[in-house]
């Protein structure tokens, strides 16, 4: 192992400056804007996908929730990217740091919840009690829900953060009982290289996945306040 | 590197080379320039480029690039110059994963890829079909309605022609009119001629003998009533 388990989680810097930057920059380069009708094959495919995607996100959102699909195509599309780009080998994932997701989460929510208040002041008001509580249990209910409806952008970063940190450990860690068990018995060896194999093609899903269920939040935080 | 390398081996045409472009006239570079040739590039491993086996074979024959690759990777990692690191498994199996992806997914995902180029293309094109077939359309009941007009002159006509016989037919009428009392005439003088000629004098004496007596007769008569 290199000096310890979280060294590759250090922001990167060459000779003292930080190219953090220019790494969350790079994963745009992987989406060329169409610039004809009949365009090459990357650009048709992430076409097709970004309108499929597209449909089923926005599909439940009133006129006014549908202004907001550019933040959140663009989401996803971001988040999905930098995932899948932090599981090839040495590079560095800017989601790992919870930094990047409470800047995305905390906009985002506020953004949601604002809206909400300013346009439909009770209806926002009235999410923060289900419907039927019996008359005595409303005060308690009403904190616990403003309690939970606080937590939200919390939940959102502290989710991505530890899902993406928590399987690149697993994979170092992993990897290195490969390497050590190499030497005293390559049986065990090729079985912990098997794990390590299935636990790549989790972190390619959960890559993706997590992408989906950020923005999928998102979208629901907006859809309630729309 | 990848695409270095097939920067670094346009070897075919010299002129795609800035160096050597002033041996040649103005506008050459421009136009015999190769943006992305049609065939890509042979290339070995996804990695290395064909030419270099080809630089090698002859003097190492075809396994001479493999065994210089092996012997390199076993010298970097036996010399510690790479070091093997828990990266590396992960790397192994990151990399294998997306060669076997792509080795078995990526014709089909290609083919995927045209298909839904080829589908904008047909409807746009099914557009065009479309807009030429109604213009055709249009061009055609253009052509009819000129051929109307063409016969429509010789309807004209007709009806000039007709209109002129029937006005024939009363000048005609006119014409016969004058004509039949022009007869007429002349048969009242032949007939008066006719008279003339055989009426003798003879007769003609017997006639006015006749006559006086008849007038005096009259006379007669005319005398018993009293004079007004």
């Amino acid at each position: 192992m290199n000096e310890n388990l979280f060294a590759s989680f250090i922001t990167p810097t060459i000779v003292g400056i930080p190219i953090v930057i220019l790494i969350i920059a790079i994963p745009s380069i992987l989406f060329p804007s169409p610039t004809r009708l009949i365009t090459s094959r990357l650009t048709s495919l992430q076409q097709w996908l970004i309108q499929l995607v597209l449909k089923q996100l926005m599909m439940m959102h009133s006129i006014k929730g549908r202004t907001w699909s550019l933040m959140l195509i663009s989401l996803i599309l971001f988040i999905g990217s930098t995932n899948l780009l932090g599981l090839l080998p040495h590079s560095f994932t800017p989601t790992t740091q919870l930094s990047m997701n409470l800047g995305m989460a905390i906009p985002l929510w506020a953004a949601a919840v604002i809206t909400g208040f300013r346009h439909k002041t009770k209806m926002s008001l009235a999410h923060l009690l289900p419907q039927g509580t019996p008359v005595p249990l409303i005060p308690m209910l009403v904190i616990i829900e403003t309690i939970s409806l606080f937590i939200q952008p919390m939940a959102l970063a502290v989710r991505l953060t530890a899902n993406i940190t928590a399987g690149h450990l697993l994979m170092h860690l992993i990897g290195g009982a490969t390497l050590v068990l190499t030497s005293i018995s390559p049986a065990t060896a090729s079985i912990t290289f098997i794990i390590l194999i299935l636990l790549t093609i989790l972190e390619f899903a959960v890559a993706l996945i997590q992408a989906y269920v950020f923005t999928l939040l998102v979208s629901l935080y907006l859809h309630d306040n729309t | 590197p990848r695409a270095a390398w097939t920067f670094a081996h346009h070897a075919v045409p010299s002129t795609s080379c800035p160096k050597s472009s002033a041996l040649l006239g103005p506008g050459v570079l421009q136009a015999t320039r190769v943006f992305h040739p049609a065939q890509p590039r042979k290339i070995r491993l996804g990695l290395i480029p064909e030419e270099f086996f080809q630089f090698l074979y002859p003097k190492t024959g075809v396994t001479g690039p493999y065994v210089l690759g092996t012997g390199l990777i076993l010298y970097s990692l036996s010399k510690e110059i790479y070091v093997m690191s828990p990266e590396t498994f992960s790397t192994i199996s990151v990399v294998g994963l997306l060669v076997y992806v792509i080795k078995k997914y990526g014709a089909s995902i290609g083919e995927f890829a045209d298909k839904l180029n080829e589908q904008k293309i047909s409807q746009v094109e099914e557009m065009k079909q479309v807009s030429i077939k109604q213009i055709q359309d249009v061009i055609d009941m253009e052509k009819s309605q000129q051929a109307l007009v063409q016969k429509r002159h010789y309807l004209f006509d007709v009806q000039w022609s007709n209109s002129v016989m029937a006005l024939g037919v009363e000048v005609k009428n006119c014409l016969d009119y004058h004509i039949s009392v022009q007869n007429m005439m002349r048969q009242q003088e032949h007939m008066i001629n006719w008279v003339e000629k055989h009426i003798s004098a003879q007769q003609e004496k017997e006639t006015i003998a006749k006559r006086i007596a008849d007038l005096k007769l009259l006379a007669k008569k005319a005398k018993a009533q009293p004079v007004l």
